[in-house]
């Protein structure tokens, strides 16, 4: 992993980055994905997509909240570390990704575009990453690794969508039951 | 999306990520790293090692320590896996000349072990001289070495309280070539062996052997009375049946080792 760290970034510099784009960097595939099924030529939009369309923010908020879940492990990590100091690093990029939890607010959620742009900040990583790892073999192998890491990002954010779409579904049913 | 459509960013999103895997996954070939030097490092010190005359208390001067040195030697059993090894309980570091090969009534060496030089970084100007008194060598079993091992070999039994360094008892080594071997830290070099055996008169023959420095090292650091030591191992094989000896159950070739140890108490 150290071959693969870029000039003036420190170790857990590199790692925070990582650990970005394997919340945030894989939801416009996915986000795009949804739209392009749900909006194909010839095919009727139908209330499955559309829901899963509308549920797109709420899973990427559910994403964010594995990122503060992440971010909170790490500080209480280092507090076990350092009793003494009760500081915290905590950077611009990652008060970024926390604020994703925001879109449990459904006043948010119900703009999903917003969360496509917010996403675009770390997809935006990967692609500095890409156009910068163009001429070397190091580079080359950052790209390499980064990709390995959208992979696992995209699957994250897939199934973080399954998991609203299951989550609503039954909430739906418990309703329906009541009524 | 108003500026541009889902399927325009699914369609940018794709490229791009298609081209990251395409980067990422793109294997250039590197150059292979140049090969390992299969040139030894070799260091030589620059130890010089002499005898002088053996000056006891002298720590200039180095003094061969019999007891815990050894010329072992080892043979094949003719058709069998086993070797038929064994040693010689008296040797010394002598150029025993003509009038010196006769009896001599001691216990102790019967001639000074001053023959002999060391330089370890100028082999040309290294040399030894050694030998053996063939009666004395001792397989482990009392009934071959004071036996079979005593006509087979051309010479004659012990006599007690007497060493014999006659002709026909002596094997001796003198070099006449030492030289660096380019491959480790050792010694090539090129002796005279020279030993009568079977034969009618003493046989010398040119054998190149193997010559190895066991570094100067002090033994008792932090006693009343440190010293230093050092060794010198000598490797080789001859062909016994130029020598006259003939056997049925041992094979010609004959392996030397020469563990000479020095201090300079």
């Amino acid at each position: 992993m150290l071959n693969h760290l870029k000039m003036g970034d420190t170790l857990p510099e590199y790692i925070e980055r990582l650990e970005l784009l394997a919340f945030f960097a894989g939801y416009p595939l996915v986000y795009s994905i949804m739209h392009f099924i749900a909006g194909a030529r010839g095919r009727p939009t139908g209330p499955f997509w559309n829901r899963t369309i509308k549920l797109l923010p709420v899973a990427y908020a559910l994403t964010g909240t594995l990122f503060l879940g992440l971010v909170l492990k790490d500080i209480k990590a280092g507090a076990a570390l350092r009793p003494t100091d009760l500081s915290f690093h905590i950077s611009f990029l990652q008060i970024w990704g926390i604020v994703a939890v925001l879109f449990w607010i459904p006043l948010l959620a119900k703009k999903p575009v917003y969360s496509l742009a917010h996403s675009l900040i770390f997809f935006s990583l990967l692609l500095k990453d890409i156009l910068m790892g163009l001429g070397s073999v190091s580079g080359r192998d950052i790209v390499k690794n980064d990709m390995k890491i959208y992979a696992v990002s995209f699957l994250l954010n897939l199934i973080s969508l399954g998991i609203i779409i299951i989550f609503y579904f039954f909430l739906a049913q418990i309703s329906a039951r009541k009524k | 999306m108003k500026l541009f459509s889902n399927n325009t960013l699914l369609v940018i999103l794709v490229l791009i990520s298609g081209y990251g895997y395409v980067i990422g996954c793109t294997h250039e070939n590197l150059p292979p790293p140049a090969p390992a030097s299969n040139t030894p490092v070799i260091v030589h010190g620059s130890d010089i090692l002499l005898p002088g005359e053996m000056t006891k208390g002298d720590t200039t001067q180095w003094k061969l320590d019999k007891v815990h040195s050894s010329v072992l030697w080892s043979g094949s059993y003719i058709g069998a896996a086993g070797l038929l090894t064994g040693r010689f309980n008296q040797f010394g570091m002598h150029d025993v000349k003509d009038p010196e090969k006769t009896y001599y009534v001691t216990k102790a060496q019967p001639l000074m072990d001053t023959s002999w030089a060391f330089y370890e970084n100028a082999p040309e100007r290294t040399y030894f001289n050694g030998y053996v008194q063939i009666n004395t060598s001792n397989t482990g079993e009392p009934g071959r070495d004071t036996g079979c091992n005593i006509t087979n070999l051309g010479t004659i039994k012990i006599i007690s309280g007497s060493q014999n360094l006659t002709d026909s008892n002596l094997a001796q080594i003198h070099s006449t070539k030492v030289e660096f071997d380019t491959q480790s830290q050792d010694y090539i070099v090129t002796f005279n062996l020279t030993w009568k055996g079977l034969l009618s008169a003493p046989l010398t023959q040119s054998i190149v052997g193997r010559l190895k420095y066991i570094k100067k090292a002090v033994v008792g650091a932090g006693t009343t009375a440190p010293y230093s030591v050092f060794g010198l191992q000598l490797n080789f094989q001859f062909d016994c049946r130029d020598f006259g000896i003939t056997s049925t159950s041992i094979s010609d070739k004959i392996d030397i080792e020469c563990n000479m140890n020095f201090n300079n108490k």
